[in-house]
């Protein structure tokens, strides 16, 4: 089992010789129970790093968030940055260093071994534990969750409350690590693309609608974007803001300036913005599963940017987030990609 | 124009629960919103068809009543060119939100205390006339939380309560097989005096017991800000503090704070052109949010909010400060939206206690 | 007499092959539908997806990209990067329910005038029993 003692004297050690700036990882929430990201740059605060089922986040998100400070500041501090990650995260960092985004001189990773269980979905949890307040979640011994509430503590299986994203899981523990606490133990997937295999299953009528309905309640906060790693453009699409406006400017320009998405959340606007994500995201999601977490509206955006992870392996062969070495899905190719659709 | 508010005393009544539906169809009304459970599991303001059986049973509802106040897309006017002969004409029509009445029942107190904010910041010194043509159109209809729809609820602690009643034209109160009815405005009156056979008078033991319901639940509150009125006080002083960087760190400067709080109503307005030649569009206002980092963007590419912490820093003040120094209420209501649902776990109350510590 | 539902099909061809072929379509007076709304690019290659979810986006009932052969791009290997990105757009949009119909990708030469005629020819037929595009259009 990955042991926090191990990750804390890790991170105590990496802060007292000054080696990293900071480290990005969980902590406990206000609440007692869930986690959330911590920035700890004292070796003291070394102790509020936990490792438990709630640690959904993927803290490679904040990498971006890096870049930008340094770029903003006039005298960088250009020492790298820890960075706690499961197997999933670590996933996002290999494709941002495919990307050359980051350079692995920036980072320190410390992985952290899912083993064979994962983090939980909490609205399993609070189904499971019908209005008793959660009080504490671990990982127990045998690969389940202990469960503490209402004052009694229960073990649950792994089964009841693991994240769907885990159950299709392909890397339970971090591909690249600097440091590694938890076994590698090795955990085969039957269907790691089954949920887009039931939705395939389904006809094209039913897809259509199933997605209409589903994009119908978006509510462009951008959520989904925010808090994914690999979404870290400047301007993106929908934001297009680069044609200055002043009071000279003649309808006709404003009118013929280049607007992909409207800002209304029409279903046609919906469907542009997912779709040009996915498609963005083609070769590079990971699958952590946080769009669809952060979504407020409950929109299973799994189901959208995992399409392209399995057409990356099934027509081009081609893993996304396991080596640093290869290129982006997009700026390769091989001599016999599929062209059978080709007239 | 505030809604009118009932000369007199206002009106109080009693309504069985048996009976409820009954009055819910006799208004003959062009929509009315109830919560409404999804498929996800999530709550929701949806409208109800007119047989369907309505009942009042709510968590808290994902999107508040703003979404139906303040619709997130609205139109404005449609403009097109015409061309005959040699000339062009430009031809702009103006588009109001359509008549019709709302109904909006299961109003929490805190929604109803942010409606009444929306209608201070749109009645200024401009009267937003797309707001009050909607809003004068719309009866919300109060109910009081006899337990907190949120584990994070603090209405309390910023001047509200279970069951304020401002914003609202009705306040039921849940009396296990009744409904304690008190009607606010005239606007509610119209609603009760459309079936008004179905209300009876309360008794005593009625009244009273409507009075515990409401008292007991402002001690089941699970969360408190403490000292608010001084915080804002402190908030003055610390507009260039260093807690906001650190506050900030896990932002990721979404929008799902600003446009699932109640009384946040940043808006931006852009033309949607469907045609070129000739031209036709037109013109919309959407929400916006002062969390997106482009929302300060200047047409010279100065952004006086480009990090995350000065942006942090405007909701908390907006909230805690500017809107006390100019309408002295909070505009936060504290219905805890802001913390269910950000994906980081950014605290707001946590981050306010930290600035009432703050240098002490 | 009802008027038969004519599709819009907006046509991005690469100026040094298929813009080209479409070009020598019109000098020998082929005739081919005139469904088509061509958009020259440079290359398949720089075609990015979305201009295709635009294009359905504004009201195309059909969209086709089309470039040089394998081997013959202007450019060396833009066709390649755009077998293989078309390929994704594809099949992100059956995915989502979009008649697979909708979104074609051909080569054709600068040669191939006749062969333009023949994509052009076969794609209206295909999408004459579709109807309008009505999925992913903007309600202007």
């Amino acid at each position: 089992m990955a042991k926090i003692e191990e990750l804390r004297e890790e991170a105590r050690r990496l802060l007292r010789d000054g080696k990293v700036k900071y480290i990005i990882g969980y902590g406990t929430g206000r609440d007692g129970w869930r986690a959330v990201p911590i920035f700890i740059r004292q070796p003291e605060e070394a102790d509020r790093l936990i490792w438990n089922p709630t640690c959904v986040h993927n803290l490679s998100r904040f990498l971006a968030d890096e870049k930008r400070r340094q770029a903003r500041e006039k005298k960088p501090d250009r020492r790298p940055v820890g960075i706690v990650v499961k197997g999933c995260d670590s996933r996002a960092i290999v494709v941002l260093l495919q990307e050359k985004f980051i350079r692995r001189d920036d980072l320190v990773v410390l992985g952290v071994s899912c083993e064979k269980t994962g983090v939980i979905d909490e609205d399993k949890l609070t189904d499971k534990l019908k209005g008793k307040k959660p009080e504490k979640i671990e990982f127990g011994d045998q690969g389940e969750f202990i469960v503490a509430a209402g004052n009694e503590k229960i073990a649950v299986s792994a089964g009841e409350l693991l994240a769907e994203r885990c159950r299709e899981c392909r890397a339970n523990f971090p591909v690249i690590y600097d440091f590694l606490t938890g076994e590698k133990s090795p955990r085969p997937v039957e269907r790691p693309f089954g949920s887009i295999e039931r939705m395939e299953a389904l006809s094209s009528e039913e897809r259509w609608a199933f997605w209409k309905n589903e994009l119908e309640k978006c509510i462009r906060c951008y959520a989904c974007r925010s808090v994914c790693p690999m979404c870290y453009c400047d301007e993106c699409v929908v934001d297009s803001i680069s044609l200055a406006v002043t009071a000279d400017t003649t309808a006709e320009e404003k009118a013929q300036k280049i607007k992909w998405v409207q800002k209304s959340p029409e279903i046609s606007e919906n469907f542009v913005y997912h779709l040009v994500r996915a498609i963005h995201l083609g070769g590079r999601c990971i699958d952590c599963g946080e769009c669809e977490r952060a979504c407020p509206l409950e929109i299973p955006l799994r189901f959208l940017n995992k399409k392209l992870e399995k057409e990356a392996k099934e027509l081009f062969g081609y893993e996304v987030g396991f080596d640093v070495s290869q290129p982006p899905l997009i700026s390769c190719f091989r001599d016999d990609d599929p062209g059978d659709f080709i007239r | 124009m505030i809604q009118g508010i009932l000369s007199g005393n206002p009106m109080h009544k009693i309504l069985n629960k048996t009976v409820f539906s009954k009055w819910v169809k006799e208004l003959r009304s062009s929509k009315i919103y109830f919560p409404r459970k999804d498929d996800s599991g999530r709550w929701n303001y949806a409208q109800i068809t007119p047989d369907e059986d309505a009942i009042l049973d709510v968590s808290q509802t994902t999107l508040p009543p703003k979404k139906i106040l303040f619709p997130q897309r609205e139109i404005f006017l449609e403009f097109s060119k015409n061309i005959e002969g040699d000339g062009e004409t430009l031809e702009v029509k103006e588009v109001m939100p359509e008549d019709g009445s709302t109904i909006i029942f299961g109003v929490r107190p805190c929604e109803g205390r942010a409606a009444w904010l929306l209608d201070k910041v749109f009645a200024g010194d401009f009267s937003d006339p797309y707001y009050w043509k909607r809003r004068n159109q719309t009866t919300l209809i109060g109910l009081a939380c006899s337990i907190p729809p949120s584990e994070n609820c603090f209405c309390l602690s910023v001047e509200g309560s279970p069951h304020s009643e401002e914003g609202l034209d009705i306040l039921l109160t849940d009396l296990g097989e009744k409904y304690y009815v008190k009607v606010l405005t005239e606007k509610g009156e119209k609603l009760v005096e459309a079936a008004k056979k179905l209300f009876s008078d309360p008794h005593p033991e009625e009244t009273k017991k409507a009075q515990a319901v409401q008292a007991e639940s402002e001690k089941r509150l699970r969360r408190h800000l403490q000292e608010a009125r001084l915080i804002s006080e402190k908030l003055k002083g610390m507009f260039h503090s260093s807690l906001w960087d650190e506050e900030s760190m896990s932002c990721i400067r979404c929008g799902i704070c600003t446009y699932l709080c109640p009384s946040c109503h940043c808006f931006d307005i852009s033309d949607e052109v469907d045609a070129v030649s000739p031209l036709r569009g037109k013109r919309v206002r959407t929400w916006d949010t002062c969390q997106f980092p482009d929302f300060t963007m200047h047409s010279s590419g100065h952004n006086p909010r480009p990090d995350k912490a000065s942006r942090l820093r405007q909701r908390l003040f907006h909230k805690f400060q500017y809107f006390v120094e100019i309408y002295n209420q909070f505009q936060c209501v504290g219905c805890g939206r802001c913390i269910s649902l950000c994906p980081v776990g950014i605290d707001i109350i946590e981050v306010l206690d930290k600035v009432r510590s703050h240098g002490s | 007499m009802t008027e038969e539902f004519e599709p819009r099909i907006v046509a991005f061809l690469c100026k040094w092959c298929s813009s080209a072929g479409s070009d020598l379509a019109g000098v020998s007076r082929l005739e081919y539908p005139p469904n088509v709304v061509p958009i020259q690019v440079m290359c398949s290659g720089s075609i990015s997806p979305l201009y295709i979810f635009s294009a359905f986006n504004k009201g195309a009932d059909g969209v086709l990209v089309s470039g040089c052969h394998p081997g013959d791009c202007h450019y060396t290997k833009g066709n390649y990067y755009a077998r293989r990105r078309l390929n994704l757009v594809k099949k992100l949009l059956e995915y989502i329910g979009l008649e697979p119909e909708r979104f074609q990708m051909s080569w054709v030469s600068a040669a191939e005038g006749q062969k333009y005629t023949q994509v052009i020819k076969q794609f209206v037929e295909e999408l004459k029993p579709l109807g309008p595009q009505t999925k992913l259009r903007r309600n202007g």
